[in-house]
Order: C-alpha cells, then sequence, then structure tokens
C-alpha cells in the first residue's frame, strides 16, 4: 500500500495473475460444450483473381461434417468491414487477398472440419493483381476496388515551407521503406458461439466486444440486443485481437444459426499468420532542412500506407501516422501528406502504435541523418528542437500545456543509458558498438476523427459484505486493465483491492464503450469508475454519516472504513455501512460514464488538437553489431515516460519491456516476406520473435511532473512504450556501423548491404 | 486408425487412457485428462505453450505421440506444486508481475521449474534455456526477476 494507505502506484498481485499461473484461466479453447461443432475456414491461396463458382459438394462428403456455408446462405448482410463496407465475409465473385474466405465449415471434429475446408474448391480466374502501394497508384494499375486504389489522403500544413527553406543551411532527404509486423499473440483467434432461437451468446478472444456485437448482428441480420458477446480470457492481442476477431466470430456465429449448436472456431497458427491483419507497411519520404545552429527549419513528409486488399482501420491508423510524423519537434513549417492505397497484399490493421511507429522511425532516422551533416552529436540536435518549457507547440499547432516533458525524458533517459550495464557479454568476434535515441510524442486516446468512440461505461455494484463488483467496457488483454482498474475502484472506495472484483467485459452488462484500443483502457475505464462511485456516495455517505454522526460532505473512505474528515479515530467498517444500506433498501449499484473533452482540429489542414493531451517518452539503445555477419544485439534500453501518475508499478513496467522488446523484433528480425500478397514465412521458426535469450537489459524511469486527464492524473502507456525502441536501435545500429540503413527489419542482409565498402567480401557483392 | 492403451503417472498420480494411435499428449491432456492448463500456441513445437515435464525434462507435448509415453511420469502445469499449492515459482511470478495475457505462462513456469529443479539459477543460463518459450507480452524482464526470486526461496523438497 502507497499513497496514504491506498494501492495507487504499488505493486499488489493482479487478480488475474493466480488463475493464469496455475493453468486454471478458461481460455476459449478451453471451453468445450456438449454438442459443441468445431469450425474452419476454406480460404484462397491466391492473392487475385474472379471468381466463376464455389463447389462444396465433396467438403460436404467428408464425414463428420454438419455444415458448409458459401456467401448466398449468409441470411444478413455478407459485409464485416469496421469502417467502409468493402470487405465481404464470405467471397461472392473476387478473391482479393490469401486468406479470404470461400466458405465455412462446421464437423464434429476440428480435423473433419479442416479437412472437409481443405475439399472446398472455387473456380478461380487469376489476376495479376498489384502487390506494391506506389504501382497501385499508378495510372492503369490493376483496381483492387471499383472505387480504385486511393482510399484516402491526409495532410498537414502549416507554415511557408518555401520561406523557411531559405533560412535553412542543411537540408536532408530520405526515402524510408518500413515493413509490417504480425502481432504473434501468443493464443491465436479463437471464438465460440452459442445459438439459441432468436439470438447469440459469442464467446471471444478480443479487444472489441462492441465491434463483434455489430459485425455478428449484421452478418446474422439481428438487432444489436440479440447479439450478447463476452470476452474471454485473451491470450495477447496488440491490436491484432481489435478490429479482426468480428471475422472468426461472425464465422463461428453463422454456423452456429445454421446448425442450431454451439461452434468453436480456433485459428491454427500458420492460418493466424497467414490470414490475419498486420501493421502496415509504409513507404515514408522525407525532406527536412535545419539552420547553422542545428534549428529546424522545415519538415516535409510524404506517407503511403499499404492498406492491402480492404480499407479495415488503414484509414484510421493514417490519421494518427499523420499526426505523428513530425514527433516532438518544433518545427515552423510543416507539410505531411499520408496517403492509403490498396493492394493484393494482406490486409494492414491496428497494431500496438497504430501507424506512429513507422513515421517516428523516419522521424528519428532524420534526426540523425541531420545531426551527422551539421556536426552535432544526435542528442545535441535533439535538445536544441525538442519540445519542453519553452516550447510547447506541436506540428498541428496545438498548444500544450506546462510542463511539457519531451525534454526532460531526453535526458532523463540518456543519463539512464550512460549508467546502464548491458545483460550479457558477447560472443568472440568483432563488435561495432553504437548508441541511438528516440524520442516519441504520443497523441492520447483516440483521434479527434475517433472521438466519437471515446467514450466507456462502467457499473460498480456494492456487496453486503463491503466488497464490490465493478464491469467495465474496456478489455484485459494482457497489459493489466483489470489490475488498472481494480487499484482505481479500490482506491475510490477505499477498500483492499482484493476486495474489488473486476469482471471481463459482455455487451450485456455495460454500454457500448468504443474500443480497447489507443493505450486508453485504463484511462477510460477508470474514469467511468470514478464517475460510479462518485454516484454510489451520493448515496453511501449520508448512511455513513448518520452512523458516525457527522455531516455528509464530512466522511472520508480509506482502509476498508468510512471516517469523519479531521477525525482520523472515528470509523465504521464499510461492512456496516452496506449493511445499513441495504437494510433500507438503498441502492447499492451505480453505472458511470466516460467522454473525451471536445476539441477544435480541421482536418483538410490537420491543424488544432488531434488529441486532448500527450505522452512523451525517449529510448536510448545500445547496440553491438557484427559487421561480417550482420547480427545485431541490443545490449541494454534506457526508457524514460512521462506516466503523469503510476496507478500500477509492475503493470507499468511490463507494459515498457514487453513494448521495448517487441519493438526490437519489428527493428530486427520480424521480417513478413511477401510474395504476391502471400506470407512466405508463416511459422516461428522463420518468423523471428524476440526469445528469453535476446532480451536487452532495460533501465525505466518515470516521470509523473505532468498529470494527465486520466484517473488520478495518469496517461496511456501501452503504445508509447512502443514506439521510440525501433528507431532507436536503427540509430545505434548507424552509429555502430558509420552508414544509413533506410529499410526496417535491420536483418543481417541490410546490414551487411549497409557495410558493403568495408565487408572484406565486398568485392563478391553486386 | 487404431486405438492404443497408454498407463502413465500424471501429475503423481497413476492413470491409464485409451487413445487413438496417432493422439498428441498435448491431445491426452487436455481432451482425455481434462487438464486445460496446457495451452496449444503453434502445434509445432516452436512456441513452447504446451511444455510438460516428461520424466523431468521440459518438452513441447505437441510434439510428443501420446503412444509414447507408456510407463512415463508427466507434470503439467497443475501438478507443478506437488503436495503444496503452488510451486515457489508459481508464487514468484505472481509476486513479481510474470504474468500478463497468460497465455505463455504455464509453459514458462513448467520450464522455469525444471530449471530450478536443476539448479540453473545463473540469469544469463535461464535466459538461453528459456528460449524455447516465447512470451510476446512481458519483454521477459519480470520472468526473469521471478525465476531469481524462486531461486533465492529456501528448498522445500
Amino acid at each position: 500500500m502507497t499513497d496514504g494507505g491506498t494501492p495507487l502506484g504499488g505493486s499488489h498481485a493482479r487478480p488475474d495473475a493466480l488463475a493464469k499461473v496455475t493453468g486454471q484461466t478458461r481460455y476459449v479453447g478451453d471451453i468445450a460444450l456438449p454438442g459443441m461443432l468445431h469450425a474452419a475456414v476454406a480460404a484462397a491461396d491466391v492473392s487475385s483473381a474472379r471468381v466463376g463458382s464455389v463447389d462444396t459438394s465433396r467438403a460436404l462428403e467428408i464425414p463428420g461434417v454438419e455444415a458448409v456455408m458459401t456467401a448466398q446462405d449468409v441470411p444478413g448482410a455478407n459485409l464485416i468491414g469496421v469502417i467502409f463496407p468493402d470487405q465481404p465475409l464470405l467471397v461472392e465473385d473476387r478473391v482479393r487477398m490469401v486468406g479470404d474466405r470461400f466458405a465455412v465449415v462446421a464437423a464434429r471434429s476440428p480435423e473433419a472440419a479442416w479437412r472437409s475446408a481443405t475439399a472446398v474448391s472455387a473456380q478461380l480466374e487469376p489476376l495479376a493483381g498489384v502487390h506494391d502501394p506506389v504501382e497501385a497508384l499508378k495510372a492503369g494499375a490493376d483496381a483492387v476496388h471499383d472505387s480504385g486504389n486511393l482510399v484516402h489522403t491526409f495532410r498537414v500544413e502549416r507554415g511557408d515551407i518555401k520561406k523557411a527553406e531559405a533560412r535553412a543551411t542543411v537540408v536532408v532527404e530520405a526515402e524510408y521503406r518500413i515493413g509490417g509486423q504480425e502481432h504473434a499473440y501468443l493464443e491465436p483467434q479463437a471464438c465460440l458461439a452459442i445459438p439459441e432461437a432468436g439470438r447469440v451468446t459469442v464467446l471471444a478472444s478480443c479487444q472489441c466486444p462492441f465491434y463483434i456485437q455489430q459485425g455478428v448482428a449484421r452478418v446474422l441480420g439481428l438487432p444489436l440486443s440479440a447479439v450478447r458477446v463476452e470476452q474471454a480470457p485473451t491470450g495477447g492481442a496488440f491490436g491484432g485481437k481489435e478490429d479482426y476477431p468480428s471475422e472468426p466470430a461472425a464465422c463461428a456465429a453463422l454456423l452456429a444459426w445454421r446448425t442450431r449448436r454451439p461452434v468453436r472456431l480456433l485459428y491454427p497458427r500458420e492460418h493466424d499468420l497467414q490470414a490475419t491483419t498486420k501493421r502496415h507497411a509504409m513507404r515514408v519520404h522525407h525532406r527536412w532542412g535545419a539552420d547553422r545552429a542545428g534549428r529546424l527549419r522545415f519538415a516535409e513528409v510524404d506517407v503511403l500506407l499499404d492498406a492491402g486488399a480492404y480499407a479495415g482501420l488503414s484509414t484510421v491508423v493514417a490519421e494518427r501516422a499523420n499526426a505523428s510524423a513530425i514527433g516532438p519537434y518544433d518545427v515552423a513549417a510543416v507539410r505531411v501528406r499520408t496517403r492509403v492505397a490498396y493492394t493484393n497484399n494482406l490486409f494492414g490493421g491496428a497494431f500496438r502504435g497504430f501507424g506512429a511507429p513507422q513515421v517516428t522511425w523516419a522521424h528519428e532516422a532524420t534526426m540523425d541523418r541531420l545531426a551527422r551533416e551539421l556536426g552535432l552529436h544526435p542528442v545535441e540536435l535533439r535538445r536544441r528542437n525538442v519540445l519542453g518549457e519553452r516550447r510547447r507547440v506541436t506540428s498541428t499547432g496545438q498548444r500544450l500545456p506546462a510542463p511539457v516533458m519531451a525534454k526532460a525524458c531526453l535526458e532523463k533517459a540518456v543519463a539512464a543509458s550512460s549508467a546502464g550495464q548491458p545483460a550479457r557479454a558477447l560472443p568472440p568476434g568483432r563488435w561495432l558498438h553504437g548508441t541511438g535515441t528516440a524520442l516519441v510524442l504520443y497523441g492520447c486516446n483516440l483521434h479527434h476523427g475517433g472521438q466519437h468512440l471515446d467514450r466507456s461505461s462502467a457499473v460498480v455494484i456494492l456487496q453486503a459484505d463491503g466488497s464490490a463488483v465493478v464491469r467495465v467496457g474496456l478489455t484485459e488483454m494482457g497489459q493489466g486493465n483489470l489490475v488498472a482498474a481494480q487499484t482505481v475502484a479500490a482506491t475510490a472506495l477505499g477498500i483492499d483491492p482484493v476486495k474489488v472484483e473486476v469482471w471481463q467485459p459482455d455487451t450485456t452488462t455495460v454500454a457500448d464503450s468504443g474500443p480497447t484500443v489507443a493505450s486508453r483502457g485504463a484511462h477510460a475505464s477508470g474514469l467511468a469508475i470514478l464517475e460510479a462511485v462518485r454516484r454510489l456516495r451520493r448515496r453511501l455517505d449520508p448512511v455513513a454519516a448518520e452512523l458516525l454522526g457527522c455531516e455528509p460532505s464530512q466522511v472520508m473512505l480509506g482502509g476498508d472504513a468510512a471516517r469523519v474528515f479531521g477525525e482520523p479515530e472515528q470509523t465504521i467498517a464499510m461492512e456496516q455501512v452496506v449493511q445499513e444500506m441495504v437494510r433500507r433498501r438503498i441502492e447499492t449499484i451505480a453505472t458511470g460514464w466516460y467522454r473525451s473533452r471536445r476539441r477544435r482540429f480541421d482536418p483538410a489542414t490537420g491543424l488544432g488538437s488531434p488529441y486532448e493531451f500527450y505522452a512523451m517518452a525517449c529510448h536510448v539503445a545500445r547496440v553491438a553489431v557484427d559487421p561480417d555477419l550482420g547480427l545485431v544485439r541490443v545490449e541494454h534500453v534506457a526508457a524514460a515516460h512521462d506516466v503523469g501518475k503510476v496507478l500500477h508499478r509492475d503493470a507499468l513496467e511490463g507494459q515498457i519491456q514487453g513494448g521495448i522488446v517487441q519493438a526490437m523484433g519489428w527493428a530486427l528480425t520480424e521480417e513478413l516476406k511477401l510474395s504476391r500478397g502471400r506470407l512466405l514465412n508463416p511459422g516461428f521458426t522463420d518468423y523471428l520473435i524476440p526469445t528469453s535469450d535476446d532480451a536487452p537489459a532495460i533501465s525505466i524511469a518515470l516521470l509523473e511532473d505532468a498529470p494527465g486527464s486520466g484517473p488520478f492524473g495518469s496517461k496511456g502507456i501501452g503504445e508509447p512504450s512502443f514506439i521510440p525502441t525501433a528507431a532507436a536501435i536503427r540509430n545505434a545500429v548507424c552509429d555502430a556501423i558509420g552508414a544509413e540503413v533506410d529499410r526496417l527489419p535491420l536483418t543481417p542482409p541490410v546490414i551487411v548491404e549497409a557495410v558493403a565498402a568495408r565487408h572484406p567480401f565486398s568485392f563478391l557483392l553486386p | 486408425m487404431g486405438s492404443v492403451t497408454v498407463s502413465l503417472v500424471l501429475n503423481g498420480e497413476q492413470r491409464t487412457f485409451e487413445v487413438p494411435a496417432g493422439r498428441r499428449l498435448l491431445d491426452l491432456l487436455r481432451d482425455d485428462a481434462g487438464l486445460t492448463g496446457t495451452k496449444e500456441g503453434c502445434g509445432a513445437g516452436e512456441c513452447g505453450a504446451c511444455t510438460v515435464l516428461l520424466n523431468g525434462l521440459p518438452v513441447p507435448s505437441c510434439l510428443v505421440l501420446a503412444a509414447s509415453c507408456e510407463g512415463a511420469d508427466v507434470v503439467t502445469v497443475e501438478g507443478l506444486g506437488g503436495d503444496r499449492p503452488l510451486h515457489p515459482l508459481q508464487r514468484a511470478m505472481v509476486e513479481r508481475g510474470g504474468v500478463q495475457c497468460g497465455f505463455c505462462t504455464p509453459g514458462v513456469v513448467t520450464t522455469g521449474a525444471a530449471l530450478l529443479e536443476h539448479g540453473i539459477t545463473e540469469p544469463l543460463e535461464q535466459g538461453r534455456r528459456l528460449a524455447g518459450n516465447l512470451c510476446r507480452c512481458t519483454g521477459y524482464s519480470k520472468i526473469f526477476e521471478a525465476l531469481q526470486a524462486a531461486a533465492r526461496e529456501p528448498g522445500d523438497d
């Protein structure tokens, strides 16, 4: 217990940990019902084709198969797109990407279901398709959709570039090619649909039960009220269970509806890797200029996102990329253009950072390039331009309230890096050492464009023994939302956190709370809980006051008791207060609601306040590079984060440590090898995510000087923890090898190519 | 496919199962014995979520045929503590924040328990030998902390 006897800022055991560590937590795959069928999907293995007919006759002959359904069997709308109605649930006349579904199957065993799925045959007329977003936007390119391949363009236009350029003495230009990433949550996509005449319950591994509710209702043609979605314990998500799970859920619900039996759909890993959304690959072109004193004068950024075959959330991802393109730097003249293009590649979706990591990687690469051109240390160039006490206006013209912590994060991280020790000694060999720095300006919660979703619902029910049940609309997927909600509720009610049970979201217990994304889980659940507790106290405080013999306004809660302000000895147990409420039949349940504040923003110019407030962070990476083999070891990462207020220390640190290591994978090894839209490495043998043997030593500095508008002044951490790492690693590698690398990931061939001139076998290279 | 009879000691208890000859140990545990604590993350021996102790050795149970376990001693996450409610590593994982989404956790604590059982307490050695258990949430830091904390506990075996 810290903070005056509350759990705030402490590290009490997470409420979900004990069940998880003993194997008692029931994920979807651990739940089987009598009569339950197993689903499978028949997926395309080409990325572009016209579809003649789909033949399910052989699939139906497989023993144990109960149903095979195609597009014509969908009772409602055959549509699954979150924002644009561009994605059919089941293929009609076109295949647009590998993984498009011809049919769904339900059978008595998973083996029979998947065997049946492979027996579905489709008559296809292959099309060339388009697999490069630059080609996709050229005149005459194959159109992925009738509307053309340009989905949307976003801009930021601020200041006079021409005038500013005249004052720049150094201009650097670069073209960055930044690859995508697979979420690689340990639990593949999973859902279970349970039909009852006229309505259906879906249990799903997901981030956004309300998205699934909408998707299933549309596909089955049911009112929203007839679709109940309960979030199952979720084995990792990272954005991969934001938009995507509506697809498997709709498939399972469809089959359950047809067969009138529970249907469970578990994705085999290979299908999960091949068919689900990815972090967007981006091309980012930069032209930035600075004057002799090392002050940034202008920045021009052109971003192109490969949306893949369906828009999904790509425009929303692009919106954040667009607003994040300049970073936490003071630049008077800014031009940003962000375009989204359809291709026949796997489709991009939400992934931790949501478009910001790619543009951050680019702006931090350019800062280092500029520093080298100017003969300044990269840290020094950042000091001269970073937002801080004197510079408080962002690239979109938003003036931030003091204190602005980017500069403080920079100094803290640089100091922590110098003091840090590597986790392990290097194996024998020739190693070059380098240090790299990267900053992020993270817009907390949803962008202005998605603000209608920035809301949340909570229910708090006081129990007769003084414990409390809490329901929220935001999900636990490993990040710690349960413990954050528990901490906030326990602090507000003044009771021990073990007496607060937060249950997983269920669409029938709380109102639509929007998605659990944008690092807003603790923020949105916490503020809704605080509102519910405020409402409860309007009823509780008068009862407590009567029992204590004081005024309701004097009632304080803490230590599992109500007490009188200024008279700490005068207390009554919470249990007794609630029992008195029950005896008098006073309502012991309250709802709470949160919505973000309205703000000004002009989508045409990109100017205004895209976000309400910001979290800043700086990561400094130290690496060792074997220039002959192109191997990189990340030895140490120092992370300084502007967190507002710590709610739960272990959960917060866990987000930072996990974010850094996941970003290290993206930076170095996690290459999506696509050939004509098909993933060539759909397995963990050749899609390499970091292991315990790769993890760097990590030092963390938490800055609590600048409160956010989250509960108790907190700010989100899920994404800021990820965003700067890859850029810091890139800059460290470039520092080590003395060459610029403009591609991500920095795989051995990319590094060897970059050091080609000094490589002992350079004469063999083309 | 014919069926086979497999007798083994499962979490300290003598058990006999009649299973199809091609049954994986993972499926015997989850579907026949009802021990769903062991997870399937990839089905290809790449992720470690299905790790169990087979005669004391941590193995991915998705790559082990049930029929090959005749006479074997198998311990799953449910049996890790033995007579105790929790193995010291399980307790340390709870106390040190080593658990996030939890899907890798049964495999991690099972491999970790084997490391401790064999006196492997040096963090780098632990990191090297835990590399078959992928975790996507924690960055491994707090798992290492939990391993260190559990190693410091007085052995009560």
